[in-house]
């Protein structure tokens, strides 16, 4: 039987998605190192090596950009952690019965289109929408305020839409932590903030720093949502990236700075994780 | 000490409460404002339907709608067959365990860059852009979800199960297509599911990728929201909450399947 099993290898029925990857994941991703470091003809012929694109945003103003979405990104994934745990956390042991219900209406909204959601937000923030209205009512203020186009706006949605890859995530890993954990830790005499601080965020950690990336990386070449919700008042990576790539003849400034900021990312996103782990691993106190 | 765990779980309570405020009111008031005969900001006034008629009647919005569908379908079959033709492969002896690796940046990279390095192949290429490249661009989002979830269930699979119709006469083929495939179809249905919503609400891809000539449901909307506040924005809001509550309804109903067949 194992004989047979390994004298067939049709290598080829594996190959098509190998392939897939290589021609549209791989190639690509070479073209945009590459494209960063040759300079072209107007008509598109290869005029020898150059190191002008990537100087071009050796510049403060540039580094700022990326800073931005740095900055960005961070606050998206420490809010989305601030409302993310406690809302596993009753998912997971508190909620019971309305568990799948509430798991439900939580995935409804993230798998609707998420320009709609931008456009809801409009309803409600907006001059005459209904929170300056109900503020109005109640006689908070008097005259409207103006929520959109600026920063708040920009982070409810991200953290609107950015909520369930945190949720999800720290969810599955409560779902598996022992809860009699917490209880033995309570027991033994040990209080609520130190069973907290070294019993369940430390042996919940995989799910903390999985939701934490997949919130903190995608955010940071998010552009929709801040054009849409904060105007045009700041700039952030993806914006600049998507003036270079789709104006005329910019392509290669584009997958420069493309480069240079997807390697400021891998740096950022190293130094987090060991500053996560460093967090939330408790350390042995002496004595 | 008990009183503290109290708090905890108020607090926890709270938040989830505020959240789910938070998350709903907004869909609320455009459902609510969806059937509201004047428009927006004028207070309710009288129920009408007439938003909704006039989404009928928009020739652009069934063409990006297409679109959309055609893509997002599409994307999800070609990963998907593509899929569990390497998981076919890993079934006849082959090893596939090296190559999983090459899967994981697909989800790992922020999709600008994806989206970014998309282009410039195509445009290096000269590939017109369009729906060809949306559906080219899609799939490879849909092979990083593919791939990850459908071998990580191939892996659990009890292999005394493929073993015991081996040994029955079964033949390594039909093994994988009577034993492992129906195994595998809960899976299947839910990353296709998966895949495809990805792919019809996507919009970073689309908006570097399709081009001019194909407009997708997001790139439509998206020209909407910028030319104003509009009912019927909110009408075609109400109908697409409504289907992706039909498909999430049908993807947890496969998933409590999953989780009680071991």
């Amino acid at each position: 039987m194992r004989a047979s099993l390994k004298s067939e290898k049709p290598f080829a029925i594996g190959l098509p998605a190998l392939v897939w990857q290589a021609l549209f994941f791989y190639l690509p991703l070479a073209l945009v190192f590459v494209s960063s470091f040759i300079r072209l003809s107007n008509e598109g012929k290869f005029q020898g090596f150059t190191l002008s694109h990537i100087a071009t945003f050796l510049n403060l103003i540039y580094f700022k950009v990326i800073g931005a979405s740095l900055l960005l990104a961070l606050s998206n994934a420490l809010l989305c952690f601030l409302v993310a745990f406690p809302l596993a956390y009753f998912l997971a042991f508190i909620a019971k019965g309305a568990r799948n219900i509430l798991l439900f209406l939580l995935i409804v909204p993230f798998w609707t289109n998420f320009l709609l959601h931008v456009y809801a937000w409009f309803y409600v923030l907006e001059r005459h929408g209904i929170v300056n209205t109900l503020l109005q009512k109640i006689g908070l203020i008097e005259t409207p305020i103006h929520f959109l186009n600026s920063t708040f706006a920009t982070m409810i949605m991200m953290v609107y839409y950015y909520l369930p890859f945190m949720v999800l995530p720290i969810f599955s890993a409560l779902e598996s932590f022992n809860f009699s954990l917490i209880e033995a830790s309570l027991d033994l005499g040990a209080s609520w903030n130190s069973t907290f601080r070294r019993i369940l965020l430390p042996l919940t950690r995989k799910g903390i720093i999985a939701g934490f990336f997949l919130v903190f990386i995608p955010s940071f070449g998010e552009f929709a949502i801040p054009e849409l919700m904060g105007g045009e008042r700041h700039a952030f990576v993806g914006t600049v990236v998507s003036q270079y790539i789709l104006g005329e003849g910019t392509g290669s400034l584009g997958s420069a700075f493309t480069l240079l900021s997807a390697l400021c990312l891998i740096a950022a996103a190293m130094l987090l994780y060991r500053l996560i782990n460093f967090l939330l691993i408790p350390r042995m106190r002496r004595g | 000490m008990v009183r503290e765990g109290k708090v905890a779980r108020a607090g926890a309570l709270l938040v989830t409460a505020f959240t789910y405020l938070f998350l709903y009111v907004p869909i609320i008031v455009l459902l609510v404002f969806s059937f509201n005969s004047e428009r927006f900001p004028s207070p309710w006034t009288q129920f009408s339907l007439k938003w909704y008629k006039e989404l009928l009647h928009s020739e652009d919005l069934w063409q990006s709608f297409r679109n959309s569908l055609v893509v997002a379908g599409s994307a999800t079959l070609i990963s998907l067959v593509s899929g569990i033709c390497l998981i076919f492969y890993a079934s006849q002896g082959g090893r596939i365990k090296r190559f999983l690796g090459m899967f994981y940046g697909n989800l790992l990279i922020p999709e600008t860059v994806l989206a970014v390095s998309m282009l410039t192949l195509f445009a290096t290429l000269k590939i017109p852009l369009g729906i060809t490249t949306l559906i080219l661009a899609h799939t490879v989002l849909g092979l990083g979800f593919v791939i990850p979830i459908v071998y990580a269930r191939y892996r659990e699979l009890d292999p005394h199960l493929t073993e015991a119709s081996l040994d029955l006469g079964a033949t390594p083929i039909q093994s994988f297509f009577k034993v492992t495939l129906p195994m595998l179809r809960p899976t299947m249905i839910t990353t296709s599911l998966l895949v495809f919503i990805i792919s019809f609400d996507d919009f970073i891809l689309s908006y570097f990728v399709a081009g001019s000539s194909a407009q997708t449901l997001s790139l439509y909307i998206l020209s909407m929201i910028r030319s104003g506040v509009s009912p019927v924005v909110n009408a075609l809001s109400s109908i697409l909450l409504v289907l992706s509550s039909l498909l999430v309804f049908i993807y947890f109903s496969f998933q409590t399947r999953v989780r009680i067949v071991p």
